[in-house]
């Protein structure tokens, strides 16, 4: 187990220097000058651009910039952008958005999602479990640009219930509407995926061994039933969360919240090869974290898959 | 399960724990507030600004002011005069000061604008104090200026000081009004500590900050009972970021933000989202459609003139942005005083019996029209009109029309003359003279981005003469003299004049025109 961490810990690293070039190398091969657009219509002199340009060392190649990045990099200095803001500052104050909105998104995907998957993988074959399929396959074949304005038009133009941008009212209530339309997208598979492994579990040998042992109904699905229909729910939910941390860009948009989906997006826009980069770093590291931590709890859950 | 319960009510918690202060910015019985959409300031150091014209144009208070029917009125300036066009003189109004009691002088303006010039800092809006004597000193094509004065400035007295240009300029008091912040003052505080004074500035003009600006969060103004200049009608301002303007504006609908500007995507409805709470003011935007003149395709002016005459300009603003937008009859904007009503003539006018006509006696079209513009910027539905417009009315059968990735890599393209088909081109003026735009258009100097490469010494000639004009109706004659001298070479088509477009709660009773944008701080609030 140990070896087993460490090793995926190493991996962790190469996959940092890789990501971290390659971003960079992206980002740096993109056509056009970010300097001489940062005034948009209105044009920079040639004079100040060329300016700026040397004080970001733009004109170096790529490889003096990416060593030069990495260095400061290791010493802990995200740099600053080409408005001369501390990279680290913006992120910083990005995360907290991110992450409330992530969470909130989870959670409602896990006690919705989960929720109706149990249902319908108990009620196999009836109209229950026929309703809960097409209701979610109905709402994840909405695209999510479609789900968001409606939702603001609904809950926030016409019912006037809900804020519809911004974060100024806080959590909760800033969060609910986009949270909700976020996790509408990972409903469907979190619903469908416990169904299948519930169907699967119940069907069992060792299922149909604790029925004839005369246990209680509760203390079959509560406890066996579960427990052993998680594994690839939970993979799946841990995956999940990682993706929702920094895939909400459009919702990010959309709702107008001051994220890090939403910074990544402006900085692409604008080239801005430092925010990228870091970003992006940060995104993968915590993916790979999170498939770490799944690795290692599906062996705590189920003693039969070992890492050595 | 009860496990399960307890993680969720401790992840409640966390979450609850974490999002710290509510909602603010709502006005509170006795205080005229309103609130206004805007993009992200990045700074509000109105040497440095490009994104923060509303912020800073309450803020601070500029020498001049244009007003919306575009006549020249002075402000924090009691006179700007000159007998020459290159010697002038600026005498300030007294008792003025800076939101920190500090007073604003003739050093104020002059300290300021060598600041702005100096090479080394690199200031965004530099650009717009070439002209002064001395700026080449400050911005030398190597090393470090040898001196950190702008060396046509001259202070004369408290309240008096003296500008010499380089070359005659007679538009100079209109460069001076208020949307051109390179040439607003600065106070001694500001040169501490710039960072500090970017997210707090203190400046001249009518409202002051409260507190300072943080990215991404609203930002709130309030009136400076100080202030010598015109009253504003309302007492407090708050400038809510937004990234996604169609975000902004269905949060004006649900009442949440009181103005906004309309975005592009949303013009075509939103007279029927809004009916009277949606205002149509005069722009300063121009917008062309460029046309590659390196290409040889486009060498025959009878090509260029076909293209013009081939596109409805009517029925594309009516489908794309409700008929607001105006088909252009001139090469600057009706904004600017004293451009000629209809100068364009059939050359604009939609007739694709003569364009047809035209384009086959220039010997047709060979190959693939290739129509680029940025992509990301809500662009495609105008550019995809034209592209259908010229198809059909011309009769070429490949016509496409391609986003490029985004703005830096339309600018490249352009710069290097790799388009080889109409492009995305137009110019937003920052002060309301005929020169802002005929200047970035047709001059080498003028270093617009996107505008059409068309530089003749002819036009050249003619612009400075109308320069060098003091009288402003000299000037106005020189300028049209100037368009009729391009007209006769018609580099590329004139589209239309860009009108903006504003729309409100239902909090707000009429919103006051300005010069190219509103006057944010004479908004009439409704009684309720």
């Amino acid at each position: 187990m140990a070896r087993f961490t460490i090793r995926r810990l190493i991996e962790l690293v190469l996959v940092f220097f890789g990501v971290t070039f390659a971003i960079y190398a992206a980002v740096f091969a993109l056509p056009g000058d970010p300097i001489s657009s940062l005034g948009g219509d209105q044009p920079l002199s040639p004079a100040v651009v060329e300016r700026i340009r040397n004080l970001y060392h733009l004109n170096d190649p790529l490889w003096s910039q990416y060593l030069r990045y990495l260095g400061h990099l290791l010493t802990g200095d995200l740099g600053v952008d080409f408005r001369g803001r501390s990279v680290a500052e913006r992120l910083a104050s990005r995360w907290p958005v991110t992450i409330r909105l992530a969470l909130t998104a989870w959670v409602i995907q896990v006690v919705i999602g989960v929720g109706l998957g149990l249902v319908a993988g108990l009620r196999k074959n009836t109209w229950i479990d026929r309703g809960v399929l097409i209701l979610t396959i109905l709402i994840a074949s909405v695209p999510i640009f479609v789900m968001a304005v409606t939702a603001q038009l609904v809950f926030g133009v016409k019912l006037s219930l809900l804020p519809i941008a911004g974060v100024s009212d806080g959590w909760p209530t800033s969060y609910l509407l986009p949270a909700t339309v976020l996790a509408i997208y990972g409903l469907a598979a979190v619903a469908r995926l416990t169904r299948g492994s519930v169907v699967d579990t119940m069907s069992s040998d060792f299922v149909r061994a604790l029925w004839a042992k005369g246990l209680s109904r509760r203390r079959v699905i509560g406890v066996h039933v579960l427990r052993n229909s998680a594994i690839p729910v939970l993979t799946y939910l841990a995956i999940d969360l990682g993706a929702l941390l920094g895939g909400a860009v459009v919702t990010e948009g959309i709702f107008n919240l001051p994220g890090v989906g939403q910074l990544l997006f402006e900085s692409i826009r604008v080239h801005e090869g430092p925010t990228v980069v870091g970003i992006a770093t940060a995104l993968i590291m915590i993916f790979l974290l999170t498939s770490l931590v799944v690795d290692l709890l599906n062996s705590l859950l189920d003693p039969r898959i070992r890492h050595d | 399960m009860k496990r399960a319960a307890a993680v969720l009510l401790a992840a409640t918690v966390a979450l609850a724990g974490c999002s710290g202060g509510g909602g603010s910015g709502s006005s509170d019985g006795a205080t005229k507030s309103i609130s206004y959409a805007v993009s992200d300031p990045v700074t509000l150091n109105p040497g440095r600004q490009t994104i923060a014209f509303a912020q800073v144009k309450e803020l601070f208070s500029s020498l001049t002011f244009v007003k919306s029917d575009g006549s020249l009125t002075y402000l924090n300036a009691e006179s700007v005069k000159s007998t020459d066009a290159v010697h002038w003189t600026v005498k300030l109004r007294p008792g003025w000061t800076f939101h920190n009691g500090e007073k604003v002088t003739a050093e104020s303006y002059v300290k300021a604008w060598s600041t702005v010039a100096y090479g080394p800092n690199a200031w965004e809006n530099s650009g717009q104090l070439v002209n002064i004597a001395g700026y080449d000193a400050l911005n030398p094509a190597k090393g470090k200026p040898t001196t950190t004065q702008l060396s046509g400035l001259k202070v004369v007295d408290d309240l008096t000081f003296t500008v010499t240009l380089k070359s005659p300029d007679g538009q100079f008091p209109v460069q001076l009004s208020q949307a051109q912040s390179g040439f607003f003052p600065l106070p001694e505080a500001a040169y501490k500590d710039f960072d500090a004074f970017g997210k707090q500035p203190i400046g001249n003009g009518p409202f002051q900050m409260v507190g300072g600006y943080t990215e991404n969060e609203p930002m709130t103004v309030k009136r400076y009972d100080a202030y010598q200049g015109p009253k504003p009608t309302v007492d407090e301002i708050v400038f809510k970021p937004y990234t996604d303007m169609t975000t902004a504006y269905t949060d004006v609908q649900a009442g949440n933000t009181d103005i906004l500007f309309v975005p592009a995507a949303r013009m075509a409805q939103v007279k029927k989202d809004f009916g009277d709470r949606a205002y149509v003011f005069q722009g300063l935007g121009m917008n062309y459609l460029g046309l590659p003149l390196w290409d040889k395709r486009y060498q025959d002016i009878r090509v260029r003139q076909a293209i013009s005459m081939a596109i409805d300009r009517q029925a594309v603003s009516n489908v794309i942005y409700g008929g607001i937008w105006e088909p252009a009859t001139a090469l600057t904007p009706p904004g600017e005083p004293g451009t000629p009503k209809d100068l364009c003539g059939e050359l604009c006018t939609f007739n694709p019996a003569k364009a047809k006509q035209l384009l086959a006696e220039a010997g047709g079209f060979s190959g693939t029209m290739e129509i680029r513009y940025p992509g990301g910027s809500g662009l495609d539905d105008l550019y995809n009109a034209y592209a259908n417009q010229l198809r059909q009315n011309l009769g070429i059968k490949d016509v496409t029309a391609t986003p490029t990735t985004d703005f830096p890599e339309f600018q490249k393209l352009r710069n290097d003359k790799k388009l080889s088909g109409p492009y995305f081109s137009r110019w937003g003026a920052l002060y309301a003279s005929q020169q802002n735009t005929l200047r970035s258009f047709y001059t080498k100097a003028g270093g617009c981005v996107n505008c059409i490469p068309y530089y003749t010494p002819q036009v050249e000639q003619l612009l400075a003469k109308a320069d060098a004009q003091v009288d402003p109706q000299k000037a106005i004659a020189g300028y049209v003299d100037v368009q009729k001298a391009i007209l006769k070479d018609f580099p590329a088509p004139p589209m239309f004049f860009e009108k903006y477009t504003y729309a409100t709660s239902d909090r707000i009773a009429k919103l006051a025109e300005g010069a190219g944008s509103l006057e944010l701080e004479n908004t009439t609030l409704a009684d309720n």
